[in-house]
């Protein structure tokens, strides 16, 4: 076994002994239903949940062992600290706009969560094993810093956005990674906008609304149910906007790509953790996240890669 | 500039008579022992353990007030929150005994809000006060307790690999940094008629007015890695095995509250096993619902 696969091996592994140190060590049994995060992790499921987590670390680790002769995967001073700086800032605008410290208006059930730009940008600027951890330990931090419980596999589900965020550096034509990503992304949002439209009564599993004793309960807005739409129809607009920026077009069709799979991981596991049927997993948990998070892809990770570009060009690293 | 956490050495402190990696031990083994009960007479003297060592950990209430006040209005809102939608416990206890009713005297769209008082609910809600209580107050001195200058050479100890031990260092020590960065940036937005209280518009528009705020945090940490990435190259990060500035030695008190740690947790696993520490409710209250 070489060096760098040794390595990515051990590093795999210790986000394992993490998760199993945070859910069976620090997770109670006090889940609140409909909440994307609980108060506790589960016990009763705890045991799938951590399946869960092996299934998406070994997702991130076969994509690494395909292309391992690559040098994104490796890890040195650089992305050590990016990846904690990363993660810290992942926590803090978690906790921040949780809803606890500053009330994020939330418009026809469509919550928004700004920190969701953290990861996606992380791992387009810094790569895949920085996106990562920037999305899986940030979410947990953000989590432990507000009190509220953790879902695992949901904090998995975070660290593959980043991680996919970063995968356009293994293509060498970024052009054709970028259309092929977005042919792939429209099939998958229209697929999953499809089964809203033949479930429109389902319940949105992750609206909270205290005020009105409402948790989980209602059903799914039009708004919550085609935000994929308008979130794809925007992501479009804007590749085709900056098709002269390259490195914006990389940045959101690869973020959208990371949100749509990392998701899609994260709420078709609850098809066995929590019992769902398959519309619950997808039109109740997977579309009222995603969807708005591809608004932020669209909309702040650009900004962010603009302001990156220059700090770049002035400081010439 | 790093912001730390508010740590201090204390006089006569009991945590911090203890080795980090010992009292994280502990403190695991502490946790997954309380997360074994819902019986409010196990759950007690994890909660007056939790009290000592609150007492006897030097923290003064100035300065964990506002901590203090965010955990018993967060834990106090869950709780009478499940109280009154009976959610969350439903999955613990299978039959309930009502006390009372309360209907209000009015419908919403033909929904009449009701209030059902029942033994479970209540005493749920009780059970839970003590439970998330002691978990959330052993869990908020460890920032308090815990050297920062200690929490590379204690992750190193715990098994974890050089870079990943600083990478969580970094990662803990960063936290409070960027907090006091956000607020910085948001007075300084302020101070420029900038209002993220009164975001308002459309989705998108919402979305657009965070960047004065999310972009300039981001940018501002980025910029600020880079003296911290030099300082640690020219250091020789990550070229050989790391030593630390700091060596923890584990003496024999620190053995025994490890071994105490375990021990708990194997009683509390064995209780559990035989069927103890389940959600309990007095049968005096169930009498006095006419159960």
């Amino acid at each position: 076994m070489n060096k760098s696969l040794t390595n990515v091996a051990i590093s795999l592994g210790v986000i394992l002994v993490f998760f199993a140190v945070v859910m069976f060590v620090l997770g109670s049994g006090e889940a609140q239903e409909g909440a994307l995060f609980n108060f506790s992790v589960d016990q009763a499921t705890v045991v799938l949940r951590f399946a869960f987590v092996i299934i998406g670390l070994l997702i991130a680790f076969a994509v690494y062992y395909a292309t391992r002769e690559n040098t994104i995967w490796e890890v040195g001073t650089r992305q050590v600290v990016w990846m904690a700086i990363g993660a810290a800032l992942y926590a803090v605008f978690s906790f921040l706009f949780n809803g606890t410290v500053f009330v994020v208006p939330s418009l026809s059930q469509v919550a928004l969560r700004p920190a969701i730009a953290i990861p996606m940008f992380f791992g387009y600027a810094f790569g895949p094993v920085v996106g990562f951890f920037t999305g899986a330990v940030g979410n947990i931090f953000g989590d432990a810093l507000t009190g509220f419980g953790l879902s695992p596999q949901w904090s998995i589900g975070n660290g593959l956005i980043g991680f996919f965020s970063g995968l356009w550096m293994l293509f060498r034509d970024r052009k054709q990674s970028i259309n092929t990503v977005l042919w792939i992304s429209g099939i998958l949002a229209l697929l999953t906008a499809l089964l809203y439209f033949l479930n429109r009564n389902q319940a949105n599993m992750l609206f909270f609304d205290a005020d009105n004793n409402i948790f989980g309960d209602a059903p799914i807005s039009f708004l919550a149910g085609i935000a994929i739409l308008i979130g794809f129809a925007l992501i479009l607009a804007v590749r085709y906007f900056f098709g002269n920026n390259e490195a914006i077009a990389t940045a959101v069709t690869w973020a959208m790509l990371g949100n749509i799979l990392g998701l899609l991981f994260a709420a078709i596991s609850d098809i066995w953790i929590n019992g769902y049927s398959l519309p619950a997993a997808i039109v109740g948990e997977f579309l009222p996240a995603a969807g708005p998070n591809l608004i932020f892809a669209a909309i702040l990770v650009p900004l962010l890669v603009v302001a990156y570009s220059s700090v770049q060009r002035q400081s010439g690293r | 500039m790093l912001v730390a956490w508010r740590y201090r050495k204390r006089e006569n402190s009991f945590i911090q008579k203890f080795d980090p990696r010992a009292w994280l031990t502990f403190y695991a083994c502490f946790l997954v022992s309380t997360l074994a009960f819902w019986d409010v007479r196990f759950l007690l003297p994890f909660w007056l353990f939790t009290m000592f060592v609150l007492f006897t950990s030097g923290v003064r209430w100035k300065e964990i007030r506002r901590a203090m006040l965010f955990i018993v209005g967060f834990v106090f809102f869950f709780a009478i929150l499940t109280f009154l939608t009976g959610r969350g416990g439903s999955e613990i206890y299978g039959q309930e005994h009502l006390i009372r009713e309360f209907k209000a005297p009015f419908s919403l769209l033909g929904w009449t809000p009701t209030l059902k008082v029942t033994v479970e609910r209540a005493f749920y809600a009780v059970s839970q006060l003590v439970r998330v209580s002691t978990l959330a107050i052993m869990t908020i001195l460890i920032p308090y307790s815990l050297n920062p200058a200690l929490y590379g050479i204690t992750f190193k100890g715990l098994g974890l690999p050089d870079k990943f031990a600083y990478a969580m260092d970094l990662t803990m020590r960063f936290i409070p940094t960027f907090g006091r960065d956000f607020q910085l940036t948001m007075d300084a937005q302020r101070a420029r008629g900038y209002e993220l209280e009164k975001i308002s518009g459309g989705l998108i528009q919402q979305v657009r007015k965070m960047a004065p705020i999310f972009v300039p945090v981001t940018i501002h940490a980025i910029i600020g890695s880079e003296d911290i990435i030099d300082a640690m190259d020219l250091r020789a990060f990550g070229v050989g095995p790391r030593t630390w500035l700091q060596v923890l030695d584990r003496d024999f008190k620190d053995r025994l509250l490890i071994w105490f740690g375990v021990a708990v947790l194997v009683i509390a696993i064995l209780l559990q096993f035989f069927g103890y520490g389940k959600f309990w409710v007095p049968e005096a209250l169930i009498r006095l619902a006419g159960g």
